[in-house]
């Protein structure tokens, strides 16, 4: 199937409704969710039932149907059904995402926004409530440098649109809120292997336990190692000097992350530590071509203790304090002549606490909170090993605080209001106050239809207000303030007929002072300024059916229209189509799964103004569960046609488009005790 | 560099005391329980009971929840409801000497160290005993939750419940995922 054939504006609304004559024609069971009375159930349906909420729209535990969001939930049983090995995989299948990689850190793209060379700042990443985003880039990690094993996810919300509202700075066009498993469902002892195409091999070892009246433990510890692409070939670099574009074991992937969790009564203590060694093959920056010791290592760990109790009937309180490390480690070599390695390194180290308490009363459901953070370290050094010249030793340190408050209003039996405001203030850039108002309107038991409006803001981190090399090439700008987004968003949820859902949204997004990277024609030094604007307009649509036997499908279409507001040009690497099909179907009984995933992301613009070309990935599972007691056995095929395609590069970057994997190989074993 | 040492620490501590310690009881989540409350209403629906469990004929049903009830408003839509035309009646009760005109008891996970105990003095006396901890259905309580997929399932001891002279429908047994006769 060639889409590029045929027009796909005009093919969609055709192809929407094909599939719902085939979704609707599917024989389902009732099963029931967010069914306010469990009561009136039969047994049949509380057996089929399964308990999902959302926590991470509001801070507290709410209906999908309710939050002031538009929001998507992954499960455990997804990940393993769809063999996801990252989060970049998981996000990959969403609606309205496009993640990118550069052979060195995924980077996620969210309704068409995914400026190339642009960190995952725009994106907040909470891990049970902590936020994972570091201090130095304020970015989240979302491939193999993430701080969780994925195995360890029991659910994931993506919130969709604005939360600064309620979690400041980078909570700009997502919120992705991680819960990870309880001692109770890792059981005691699991051991998983895996081995996967280009010599790569991983292996898991979980330990979950809980007292009688005593405290539940969880601990696990995972180690990935990948040889990466043999050889990857370069056109851009195709000349005898340089291997002839040939790069070789420079595509290298090591990691393992930690992860730890005690509750008792009250507490939970949890800590993380992970670090990953990445091989960059690309020789971006002007480095040395087919150099293994081009390599980036990013550490990530921290210790979060959280208080949660009940007072009294209709109130709770939350209470967290934590200590989070983050060090970046990367070696460039270059040729000056002399050969030498060019070093970055970042190190942060932040502290911080929150106090939030929650309350119900007469129609109204309060929270509120207070947050402080200190940064204690966020250093940046540049300089060459040997012989040695140091360019930038940038040490700081910085504050923030935080209030906010969010109340929901059930206004009528079938209307809530949901206001929401924060106001941060940070020592080095000021404050920034963003609210949001969502209205949940319920006009049919089966319709929900919500109206959002929000702001949310991003601060400068400190690579783009302190890094510099020397004013050689780069100079720093101390006066750069937060960027911003508005956001308005209508969103439709509707139950057609039996499990069938349908959801639509439509959104308008206006950034503003977004921080970007341009050339000062005064000294011709590239520096940040807050110069960028852009106005996204979208539409996305969902269908979802779950039907007897787990047999479960979903398909998303979205269309979305990214525009630079200074340019008036259609922006880079901003794919105005994207369509995601999953599909699980029982092929024995609840042992053998076959979980399928078709994703096609249309043409997007380099930086160079080319055409990185569209493409349809299909990845393909199966899962085996139960034929032998403790077992779980899956192989998967990833790009399973090997369509060859490629994500476009930045401005560091000689080739204009990276080339991404073709077909590749997963088998993995999973054994509890 | 000392903080990393810590937090290493903090793992390889941890991972000791995982490695050393039993496999216990359920934790908390209401909406868990809320699914369980529902479950246990209609467990009523498919038990008969016989006539002399209740004092007379306008005696209300009462489920009582023994130990630290786990259930938070999980019964409250129940309080509402009717069993056989009889009113229920929620009760948190903390021994099983106040189990009297109980026809249901849920015995919580609490109650675990001395689970003998409570089905020994519950024996022979009408009461449908629900529980969902390890070994409950084994050790000779009549139905037991578990959990599989983020469902409830819940196995059951019809040898038990014949001793207590109740009858568990066919259907209920059909549904169940082990029956230990």
């Amino acid at each position: 199937m060639n889409i590029q054939l045929i027009n796909i504006k005009k093919a969609a609304p055709a192809m929407a409704c094909a599939l719902l004559l085939v979704f609707a024609a599917g024989k389902s069971q009732a099963v029931v969710e967010e069914q306010t009375n469990l009561t009136e159930l039969s047994i049949e349906n509380l057996m089929e039932l399964r308990v999902q909420t959302v926590s991470g729209a509001s801070k507290f535990e709410q209906k999908v149907g309710e939050a002031p969001s538009s929001v998507s939930i992954i499960t455990a049983d997804d990940i393993r059904k769809y063999g996801y090995r990252t989060l970049a995989d998981i996000l990959k299948g969403q609606r309205s995402f496009n993640v990118t990689y550069d052979r060195d850190y995924a980077r996620v793209g969210m309704r068409g926004f995914n400026l190339p060379g642009d960190y995952n700042s725009r994106i907040l990443i909470l891990l049970d409530g902590h936020r994972a985003n570091d201090n130095i880039l304020n970015q989240a990690f979302v491939g193999t440098d993430f701080v969780l094993d994925v195995d360890l996810i029991s659910k994931i919300e993506i919130i969709r649109g604005p939360s600064s509202s309620i979690y400041g700075t980078s909570a700009f066009f997502a919120v992705i809120n991680i819960i990870t498993k309880n001692a109770k469902e890792l059981k005691r002892v699991e051991a998983s292997g895996e081995a996967e195409s280009y010599g790569t091999y991983k292996g898991r070892l979980s330990l979950g336990n809980n007292f009688k009246n005593g405290p539940e433990l969880l601990f696990s510890g995972s180690y990935r190692d990948s040889k990466g692409q043999q050889s990857l070939y370069y056109k851009e670099f195709d000349t005898p000097s340089s291997n002839n574009g040939i790069a070789q074991n420079c595509d290298y992937d090591r990691n393992y992350n930690l992860f730890s969790k005690v509750s008792y009564d009250h507490f939970t203590l949890e800590g993380t530590l992970s670090s990953r060694t990445k091989g960059v093959p690309t020789a971006y920056y002007g480095s040395i071509f087919n150099d293994s010791r081009n390599q980036n290592v990013d550490e990530r760990g921290y210790l979060d203790l959280k208080y949660e109790n009940k007072l009294g009937e209709n109130a709770q309180i939350m209470a967290r304090f934590y200590y989070d490390h983050y060090k970046l480690d990367s070696s460039v070599p270059h040729d000056y002549p002399p050969v030498t390695i060019n070093k970055f390194i970042a190190r942060g180290e932040w502290w911080g606490g929150e106090l939030q308490a929650a309350t119900t009363f007469y129609k109204n459901k309060l929270i509120g909170g207070i947050e402080y953070e200190a940064n204690i370290k966020q250093n940046q050094n540049v300089h060459d090993i040997d012989p040695y010249f140091g360019y930038l030793d940038d040490k700081r340190t910085s504050s923030r605080w935080a209030l906010y408050a969010q109340d929901e209003i059930a206004v009528t039996s079938n209307l809530i209001l949901n206001a929401g405001i924060r106001y941060d203030r940070y020592s080095d850039v000021g404050g920034s106050v963003n609210p949001r108002f969502a209205l949940i309107y319920n006009p049919l038991e089966t319709m929900t239809l919500k109206a959002l409006y929000g702001t949310a803001f991003r601060v400068p981190n400190v690579f783009e207000r302190y890094f510099s090399d020397g004013n050689l090439t780069t100079k720093t700008n101390h006066d750069l303030k937060p960027e911003h987004i508005r956001t308005y968003e209508l969103v439709l949820e509707q139950k057609l007929v039996e499990n069938l859902r349908l959801s639509a949204s439509g959104f308008h997004n206006e950034i503003k002072d977004q921080i970007a990277m341009e050339t000062d024609p005064a000294d011709g030094l590239l520096v940040y300024r807050n110069r960028g604007a852009f106005t996204a307009n979208g539409i996305e649509l969902e269908l979802e059916n779950t039907w007897k036997n787990d047999l479960k499908a979903r398909i998303s279409y979205s269309y979305q229209e990214v525009t630079n507001d200074n340019t008036h040009e259609w922006v880079p690497n901003s794919p105005k189509h994207q369509l995601k099909f999953n599909l699980t179907i029982p092929v024995l009984q609840d042992r053998i799964f076959a979980g399928l995933e078709e994703q096609y992301t249309s043409t997007r613009k380099t930086l160079a103004g080319n055409r990185a070309g569209d493409f349809f990935i299909t990845n393909l599972t199966l899962f085996s569960q139960k034929l032998v007691p403790g077992l779980e056995l899956s192989g998967n095929v990833y790009n399973l046609f090997d369509k060859k395609y490629g994500d476009p590069g930045f401005k560091e970057f000689v080739q204009d488009v990276i080339e991404q994997d073709g077909r590749t190989f997963r088998i993995k074993l999973t054994y509890r005790f | 560099m000392i903080n990393r040492v810590a937090i290493v620490m903090f793992f390889l501590l941890a991972g000791i005391m995982t490695v050393k310690t039993p496999a216990a009881a359920d934790e908390r989540m209401p909406r868990e329980y809320e699914v369980k409350a529902a479950f246990v209403y209609n467990f009523t629906k498919f038990v008969e009971w016989p006539a002399a469990s209740f004092a007379n004929e306008r005696a209300p049903f009462n489920i009582c929840i023994l130990g630290s009830n786990p259930f938070g408003k999980g019964f409250d839509p129940i309080r509402s409801k009717t069993v056989n035309n009889r009113a229920v009646v929620i009760r948190d009760i903390d021994d099983t000497g106040d189990a009297g005109g109980c026809q249901l008891v849920f015995v919580s996970s609490s109650e675990q160290p001395h689970m003998a105990a409570v089905l020994a003095s519950l024996d022979k006396r009408s009461v449908l005993t629900v529980a969902d901890m390890k070994n409950f259905a084994q050790s000779g309580g009549m139905i037991n939750f578990v959990l599989a997929e983020n469902k409830v399932r819940f196995n059951i001891n019809t040898r038990a419940s014949n001793r207590a002279g109740l009858k568990i429908s066919s259907h209920l047994l059909k549904l169940a995922k082990t029956v230990i006769e």
